[in-house]
């Protein structure tokens, strides 16, 4: 009996993916972010740690993991990424452990990285960097060295067990007024594409978000703030999701084969 | 209006490159206000160089021409001294523009009131230590976003004033500034930064750009034709070479998101290729456009020579006040695209930003800005009346 639930567990995950359970608002899943931020590569090493049952992943990156004007730690995109997840994959189960912290650099993460990911052995690791590079005009080259050095360990140690997913800075007026953005974004994918990680465009998704209306935490009022922040990070953790749901049904190892008769 | 404007051009230069500097001045206004549409479709995102490639090669170019006889008619005391003249407005210039940047930062953050959600942003360094910071900047060691060209140019200009009496040998000058080039590229030469990892664009390295300017601009044109002789072979490559360049770039921005991959191998060259230490690719594209642009827009193109140019050729006369100009006006767009979003802010922060641009050139070059060596132009009939 056993054996078979491990045998139907893809297919149990493919059906949770595919079917989102009763879903509170008439909005499709991801807080309607634009589909095309949505695009994720195969995801290898989170197929194969789902259809196992439980999923590591390593979060590391600067103050937006941390707290980011939400109303708690329980409410940011880390936080609610490991619930929203773990609700879309039950049975299996995910585990995210939250590393890095406020002005923590690329080159930081990569050292956090080298550290913990063999103690920790993740098969998803999501590295948000680039807003503390572009604060602080930072060289985008040490920020690209940093990843593609990563990167290129982890699959030398992990090979296609682990996947990098890369984070862009969040969208803001304020922010892409005072700094170079575009440069590091641009910098970022081209490492990205350099080393075989994917990209989660926040900066697109938020833009997208600021622009129709729908999230717009600069435009807030005061006192509806640290509401907004909490609405933000919960649908940046749906839109993950989505995003990495998507990346495992294009996975290797779903394919549509293991799918139940009947 | 075209006519008026076309009065104050200065003629018997090379207008071909005032025009293209008046294009580059015009693309750098854009792409330092973030958010603008239009910085969609400047060459940044079709090749690896941009407009400050551009910017640099023709400010050794009229350098060149402009030093290079007043070396050679004044000698090299009377020359450099020229030169520091210059590097000390820019040098004034570029302070006079953080300023303006400080006060511009601290009104958007007051403005937009972005507090906690931006939790990274309060750690640009002015805002830590703002004391440390003035300093800093009048050290030119440290450089806010966007501010990072004139400091470039300021250092450029300076080494040149050395090497001025290289001159006449410009095989000597070339050799001299591609060994520079090497050696910061080859042993990370950079001059130190505040934030501790060198300047954006590294002075050791640009100068390259800047020395080939000199020795294009003091080249005998005829000369020059025959050592690069048009070859349409050769020119069908290189046109190849450019739009394999804009294709590759795009498809490694924008592809995954849609579905397509870029080799990886073909990604990690790619994202080898620096601004900070001008990557030789950077430089070889910028030479070929110009060698491109060069052919196809003969000296004595007559549309060149005609009022609807003129406003472009203007500005590039005028490039100084217009650098400057632009670079303060982009932080008054950035401030309008911050406050407001849609069609209208767009059009409305590009018409007055290129109008302005073309009215500090008119202004310019009429009180004789650029161009005090040559005899004002009479003052319109309505000023001359309002002088007592």
């Amino acid at each position: 009996m056993a054996r078979l639930r491990d045998l139907l567990r893809p297919a149990l995950v493919l059906a949770a993916i595919l079917l989102p359970p009763g879903m509170a608002r008439a909005e499709p899943a991801g807080c309607s972010a634009p589909p095309d931020a949505m695009e994720a590569a195969p995801l290898p090493g989170s197929v194969a740690a789902l259809s196992r049952g439980a999923l590591r992943v390593m979060v590391v990156g600067s103050a937006s993991t941390q707290g980011g004007g939400t109303s708690g730690p329980a409410a940011t995109w880390p936080e609610r990424l490991e619930k929203v997840l773990g609700t879309r994959v039950a049975p299996a189960t995910v585990q995210v452990s939250v590393f890095g912290g406020r002005g923590t650099t690329a080159a930081d993460h990569a050292r956090i990285i080298a550290e913990q990911a063999p103690r920790l052995r993740p098969h998803l690791i999501i590295w948000q960097l680039g807003t503390v590079e572009a604060a602080r005009g930072l060289p985008p080259d040490e920020m690209v060295e940093a990843v593609q050095d990563s990167v290129a360990k982890l699959r030398a140690s992990r090979g296609e067990r682990t996947d990098v997913v890369l984070v862009d800075p969040q969208f803001s007026r304020f922010f892409r007024a005072n700094a170079d953005v575009e440069t590091y974004r641009d910098r970022m994918r081209l490492a990205a594409a350099a080393s075989g990680a994917q990209i989660f465009s926040r900066w697109t998704i938020m833009r997208h978000w600021a622009e129709t209306e729908r999230l717009d935490l600069e435009r807030a009022p005061r006192a509806g703030r640290v509401a907004m922040a909490d609405e933000l990070h919960d649908c940046l953790a749906r839109a993950l999701t989505q995003f990495i749901l998507q990346g495992t049904l294009r996975g290797p190892a779903s394919a549509p084969r293991d799918r139940p008769p009947g | 209006m075209f006519t008026s404007i076309h009065s104050l051009v200065r003629p018997g230069r090379d207008l071909r490159v005032d025009f293209i500097r008046g294009l580059a001045l015009w693309f750098i206004f854009i792409d330092h206000t973030p958010g603008n549409l239009l910085g969609q479709m400047t060459l940044r995102n079709v090749a690896f160089c941009d407009a400050t490639e551009g910017f640099v090669l023709l400010a050794g170019y009229a350098a060149g021409i402009a030093y290079g006889r007043a070396m050679e008619r004044e000698g090299w005391a009377h020359a450099a001294a020229r030169v520091a003249g210059r590097v000390g407005t820019l040098y004034v210039a570029h302070i006079f523009l953080f300023v303006v940047f400080t006060a511009q930062v601290g009104f958007s953050a007051a403005a937009l009131d972005q507090a906690a959600y931006l939790d990274e942003l309060q750690l640009d360094p002015f805002g830590a230590e703002p004391y440390r910071a003035m300093l800093e900047a009048l050290l030119l060691r440290y450089q806010p976003a966007f501010l990072d060209i004139l400091p470039l140019y300021i250092v450029v200009l300076a080494m040149f004033a050395l090497v001025l009496p290289l001159i006449g040998r410009p095989g000597w000058l070339l050799a001299a500034s591609l060994t520079l080039y090497a050696a910061a590229r080859l042993l990370d030469w950079a001059p130190p930064s505040w934030t501790g990892s060198g300047w954006f664009f590294n002075p050791l390295a640009w100068q390259l750009l800047f020395a080939i300017g000199v020795v294009l601009g003091r080249a005998d044109p005829q000369a020059l034709a025959r050592r690069f002789p048009w070859n349409r072979w050769l020119a069908a490559l290189a046109v190849l070479l450019l739009l394999a360049t804009a294709v590759l770039l795009n498809l490694t921005w924008h592809g995954p998101a849609r579905g397509w991959e870029v080799p990886e191998w073909l990604a990690a060259w790619l994202s080898d290729v620096d601004k900070t230490g001008l990557h030789p690719v950077r430089v070889a594209s910028v030479l070929i456009m110009a060698w491109l642009v060069a052919h196809w827009l003969p000296a004595g193109a007559r549309w060149l020579n005609g009022p609807p140019a003129a406003p472009f050729v203007l500005m590039g006369q005028q490039g100084l006040a217009v650098f400057c100009a632009g670079i303060f006006l982009s932080f008054l767009g950035r401030l309008a695209l911050e406050l407001a979003s849609g069609g209208w802010v767009q059009a409305a922060v590009n018409l007055a930003g290129l109008a302005a641009l073309v009215a500090i050139a008119v202004v310019s070059a009429w009180y004789g800005g650029d161009g005090k060596r040559r005899r004002a132009p009479a003052l319109p009939a309505s000023a001359q009346g309002a002088t007592p």
